[in-house]
């Protein structure tokens, strides 16, 4: 038998496949106070939770888009290992919802580019939508473009509405397959351990899974 | 002449997760014919183990009686509707058996069968088949993914005649083959190009010149099992299996 002694230059280091996560998060005026500090610390509470969760760890990519009287990227996707928490979001302006959505479609699509590009597998992107009030501005292209890709199973879409005040029928537009969630009350750091929970459970499925979210977990606290 | 090597090995996720291996090799040798068959369970498929143990079953009875005819056919169409018509039969068969749907026993499918101076192969999923011919490692048939990490097609899949891929050629100057899971592939094959590791000619050599008679447990098997069982298995958190194929050189 041939020697067999093999070593790391024998073998392919191949980077772990990765989960985009797109935040896009209602920063308009009427979040000031606390829903604003709410959601600031679920955030922090969700990279906190990827940063313990092993498979979550090493494929999770966050980026955060706000949208108020416009869109803006308010960091761009990085490993947990480079994510800053965030020190606060301020509210202020209207609901530029359709704006919102279409920044993150296009920070997603540029992401996939990226890892095409340098050859690293990715799975289904993410989506998460959160607002506390209905839009100001035109969303029927971000609403085709959203309907478009989950139903092409090339997006998974999270629209949550925030308070009694959320326009659910708007959200729904966003969600083809599955009613949009209500927080009830502002449980942003249940939602996001849950989140946190369901991106590990992306990055631990294998080729041909379809991963089922564990939407039962969001009973305690959501309204479905 | 090849000897073999083939193995599966439990991912870490299923450790943890208490589910069993979902991966499955077998090899065949009847009438002259040599048959390498893999495949891999799919992991959100509650049976996928069974639908493995079926098709790796089907497939070696399949290609060594049916060897010839497939390797002097000229329609590739009929021999992979041929081929996919038996791995599912004997799917639908073993669902029955348990009493669930056939797509609850998916899987992926790669096989390669050597007799006389020819080989012929086949590969339907993710994972990898490649061979070491005149020195030279080259991959024959690489994964069909979609778009996305976690997607492929199975045997029980709509499209799976579609995706099926057909191989043959003369064993001139071939030394083996080397058939691998998505798992495996972690440390033996480089998507990004296409080429797999150097490992992979290590492996096929020590399969072929492996000393004496081949046993379930000669030293050579164990050596093997354990650098999957450990290098290959520590790379990734999925099932790993390997099949080997190497040529027994002439003293």
């Amino acid at each position: 038998m041939a020697r067999l002694a093999l070593g790391t230059d024998d073998l392919v280091d191949n980077p772990t496949p990765r989960v985009p996560v797109s935040l896009c998060l209602d920063t308009s005026s009427s979040m000031s106070g606390s829903p604003i500090q709410e959601l600031v610390r679920g955030v922090n509470l969700f990279y906190d939770a990827i940063d313990e969760d092993e498979d979550a760890h090493d494929s999770a990519e966050v980026n955060i888009v706000e949208f108020n009287s416009s869109a803006g990227l308010v960091h761009d996707f990085a490993s947990i290992e480079r994510l800053q928490r965030i020190s606060g979001l301020a509210a202020n302006g209207t609901t530029a919802m359709g704006a919102g959505v279409n920044l993150a479609l296009d920070t997603l699509e540029a992401r996939k580019a990226t890892y095409s590009g340098s050859g690293v597998l990715y799975y289904q992107p993410w989506l998460v939508l959160m607002t506390d009030g209905a839009p100001t501005d035109n969303i029927d292209s971000a609403v085709r473009r959203v309907v478009d890709l989950v139903e092409a199973k090339k997006l998974t879409v999270f629209p949550i509405g925030i308070g009694g005040g959320a326009d659910m029928k708007t959200l729904a537009r966003f969600s083809p397959n599955r009613d949009p969630l209500r927080l009830d009350g502002l449980k942003f750091k249940e939602f996001f351990e849950w989140l946190s929970r369901s991106v590990a459970r992306v990055s631990r499925s294998t080729p041909g899974d379809s991963v089922k979210l564990d939407l039962e977990g969001l009973a305690g606290w959501a309204e479905l | 002449m090849f000897k073999e090597f083939h193995h599966q090995a439990r991912g870490l996720s299923h450790l943890r997760d208490g589910t069993p291996v979902q991966d499955r090799t077998k090899y065949l040798s009847r009438g002259g014919v040599q048959v390498l068959c893999l495949a891999d369970g799919a992991g959100s498929a509650s049976h996928s183990q069974f639908g493995a143990q079926a098709v790796v079953d089907e497939g070696c009875a399949v290609l060594v009686e049916r060897f010839d005819e497939y390797a002097s056919s000229n329609d590739g169409v009929q021999v992979k509707v041929d081929l996919l018509d038996r791995l599912a039969a004997k799917v639908t068969a073993t669902a029955e058996r348990h009493g669930v749907p056939p797509d609850s026993l998916a899987s992926t499918f790669l096989c390669v069968a050597v007799s006389g101076n020819r080989f012929l192969g086949a590969h339907v999923g993710d994972g990898v088949v490649g061979y070491l011919k005149h020195g030279d490692l080259r991959s024959i048939s690489g994964p069909d993914n979609s778009e996305f990490a976690n997607q492929t097609t199975f045997v029980t899949s709509g499209r799976a005649l579609e995706s099926m891929r057909l191989f043959r050629g003369a064993l001139d100057g071939v030394h083996g083959f080397i058939l691998m899971s998505d798992g495996t592939a972690e440390s033996l094959y480089n998507p990004r190009n296409g080429e797999l590791a150097a490992a992979c000619t290590k492996l096929i050599n020590a399969v072929g010149t492996a000393p004496g008679r081949q046993s379930k447990n000669s030293d050579y098997k164990k050596r093997l099992r354990r650098l999957v069982n450990i290098t290959i298995r520590n790379a990734t958190k999925d099932d790993c299996s390997i099949g080997i194929l190497g040529r027994v050189v002439p003293s």
